[in-house]
């Protein structure tokens, strides 16, 4: 299957005063596959039905290897789109379902049936042709859907949270299975998620959208790591969050004033700021028993008590509360021998961190 | 209904649903059972058992006749509310347009209005627009009552239809017609066939606009029967009237067998 490149210019769709999706543009390497993440109503279902045709934008337009889209009709504009409850026709099996599409090209007999059976060798379910929908679990249901959406071999893949009605453990082995088949094909794909973990497991770029705008748009490590915005910073993972003004220039950093008891030393920060916004994930934080730590008073560098300690496995979460009021919120990695949580609820801890984990937020 | 009824709930409930079943039946089957009866006049209980009235039924020109017309039209109307039916039916319930709901109130208000009233200005309008033609008045006359049944049984059931099945089917290549017709349709065959059948019963007993509507030279049944009740009160007026019941009963029973009578009337 050959790649397309998408690529959308100051799209937007209104419905009367609501704007749905506000002046969106994007381009779409080929053979990329683009996750669209946000929180219910931020506009991803909209983006994504007007790429495939089945909603009109109200100006903007849509762009397939340059070739302008917007007034292609959905039937002609060759897209596979897998929806959430799948979509199946009910009334047909799951072999009439993956024909209609050779059907609708008007493809002979004997080439359909032998696509037919390549598609569902593709997606595993040879045994399982002459079944309704009805008769399959939803796994096998979406199974179908996509080898529906495969075998007209379309321009792109479009995905409208097609995992969402799936139990946890088959949503995360079809996403591995999804993302294998996608990269092996090549095939353009543009994704719909509220979540963020299906996002950063099966995204080249994640889009992140917030009512109707493109808020950042990265791979998952820049989304994670250099977070452009307090959403994204706060959408995406956990982040501790600080702000203040300077207190003092270094350099080319400064030293942020955040509390009496909490400076924050950043290494690169705008001549004209005056103040900063800077955010911290969780696993840069380390803890350490008050005796031990020098309590000197250091940059990146908090008394503070533990307020409540959550193990989970692998992990272990500590929230911790300043004398100030503030809280932090800590994620250690336990040791495969360790017993149990490291801290106890009640007891003095300092928390410290490295200034290159200080990063700041441009937009607030 | 999984869980039975028991006790003394269930003895009222079906006290009640017996009685309800024959204060409708009753009627019915006494026309049945005064269409045997051996007299010259309609009386109860019967006087004896005869099929002489069927077979006066059945050699009278008129009544044969009448029956021909009303099936016809009752076809006729059949298909012209359909082909009318559908489609709007399809537009009220997928829709985006402005005054939806103002549309479907006038699509539906023959059902409100009384059909007397629905009649009398249809042949106002009808001899205004120089339609002398009694036939197609008629069938012009019952498309417009029947089509309401239509509409209704058809956008109940196409509020059902999950509508990413069509814009699945549009991604896979098919045109909105094509989209409909392998898909939709499927989908609300049922509906379609109880609207269908609803379409074809009012029709086919429909006497108010009828009344209005009709000639000497076209009459259908109902006017025949109406006429023969005046003129002539013999059995064989419940022997017609034995007939109609009876092909209303194949028709449930058709309906039944094609999608399910529960499901036809679920919509
Ligand atoms: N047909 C419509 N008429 C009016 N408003 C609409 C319509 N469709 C969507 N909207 C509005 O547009 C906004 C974006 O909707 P959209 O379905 O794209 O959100 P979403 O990001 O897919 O959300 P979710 O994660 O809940 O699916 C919402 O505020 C929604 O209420
Ligand atoms: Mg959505």
């Amino acid at each position: 299957m050959k790649s397309s490149e998408v690529r959308l210019e100051r799209l937007s769709k209104e419905y009367g005063r609501t704007v749905a999706v506000d002046n969106v543009s994007l381009a779409i390497e080929p053979g990329h596959m683009v996750a669209l993440l946000g929180p219910s109503g931020c506009g991803k279902t909209t983006c994504l039905r007007m790429i495939a045709g089945l909603i009109r934008p109200t100006s903007g337009d849509v762009f397939v290897n340059d070739k302008r889209m917007t007034d292609v009709p959905v039937h002609r504009r060759n897209v596979g789109m897998l929806f959430q409850n799948y979509a199946l026709f009910p009334h047909l099996t799951v072999e009439e379902n993956i024909v209609f599409g050779l059907e609708m090209r008007g493809m002979s007999k004997a080439d359909a049936a032998r696509k037919v059976s390549e598609a569902l060798s593709l997606v595993q379910l040879s045994n399982f042709g002459k079944r309704y929908p009805a008769q399959l679990s939803g796994g096998q249901q979406q199974r179908v859907a996509l080898g529906r959406a495969l075998v007209i071999e379309p321009a792109m893949l479009l995905l409208d949270e097609p995992l969402g009605a799936l139990d946890k453990g088959l949503r995360e082995s079809m996403q591995v299975e999804l993302r294998a088949l996608q990269r092996r094909l090549g095939l353009t794909t543009i994704m719909v998620t509220h979540d963020q973990d299906e996002a950063l497991t099966m995204a080249d770029k994640i889009v992140v959208m917030r009512d109707g705008k493109l808020e950042q748009v990265g791979s998952a490590t820049e989304i994670y790591q250099r977070p452009a915005s307090k959403f994204v910073a706060q959408f995406i993972g956990a982040s501790n969050l600080f702000e203040g003004p300077v207190e003092q220039r270094n350099g080319s950093g400064a030293v942020i004033r955040v509390s009496p008891e909490l400076s924050l030393q950043v290494d690169q920060l705008p001549a004209s700021a005056s103040d900063a916004m800077v955010s911290i994930r969780p696993e840069a934080i380390i803890v350490e028993r008050a005796g031990q730590a020098s309590s000197a008073q250091r940059a990146n560098s908090v008394m503070a008590r533990v307020d409540q300690a959550i193990y989970r496995g692998f992990v272990s979460h500590y929230y911790l509360r300043t004398p100030s009021g503030g809280q932090i919120i800590v994620f250690e990695q336990n040791q495969s021998q360790q017993a149990g949580l490291r801290y106890a609820v009640g007891e003095e801890v300092v928390a410290r961190w490295e200034s290159p984990s200080n990063h700041i937020i441009a937009r607030h | 209904m999984d869980e039975r009824f028991s006790g003394f709930g269930a003895f009222i409930l079906y006290t009640i649903t017996a009685g309800m079943m024959v204060f409708i039946l009753a009627p019915l089957l006494l026309v049945m059972a005064a269409s045997v009866s051996d007299s010259y006049f309609v009386t109860f209980p019967p006087q004896g058992f005869t099929l002489k009235w069927y077979a006066k039924v059945l050699q009278d020109r008129d009544f044969l006749e009448a029956m021909r017309l009303s099936i016809l039209l009752a076809l006729g109307t059949t298909a012209g509310s359909l082909l009318f039916g559908v489609p709007a039916a399809f537009a009220l319930v997928r829709g985006d347009f402005f005054g939806v709901a103002a549309i479907k109130g006038f699509l539906l208000s023959p059902l409100i209005f009384p059909a007397l009233i629905t009649g009398l200005a249809l042949l106002q309008v009808l001899n205004k627009l120089g339609s002398t033609d009694a036939r197609l008045n008629l069938l012009i006359g019952h498309i417009v009552v029947t089509s309401p049944y239509v509409i209704r049984t058809v956008v109940t059931s196409l509020q059902l239809v999950d509508e990413n099945l069509e814009d699945a089917a549009r991604t896979l290549g098919a045109n909105r017609l094509r989209t409909f017709w392998r898909v939709t349709l499927p989908q609300i065959a049922s509906g379609v066939a109880a609207g269908g059948l609803f379409a074809f019963m009012v029709s086919f007993d429909n006497y108010p606009v009828t009344m209005w509507l009709a000639n000497s030279e076209y009459s259908p049944v109902p006017l025949v029967l109406m006429r023969q009740l005046v003129n002539v009160f013999d059995p064989s007026v419940p022997a017609m009237s034995t007939i109609i019941i009876l092909m209303a009963m194949v028709g449930v029973l058709i309906l039944e067998k094609l999608v399910g009578l529960r499901r036809a009337l679920a919509a």
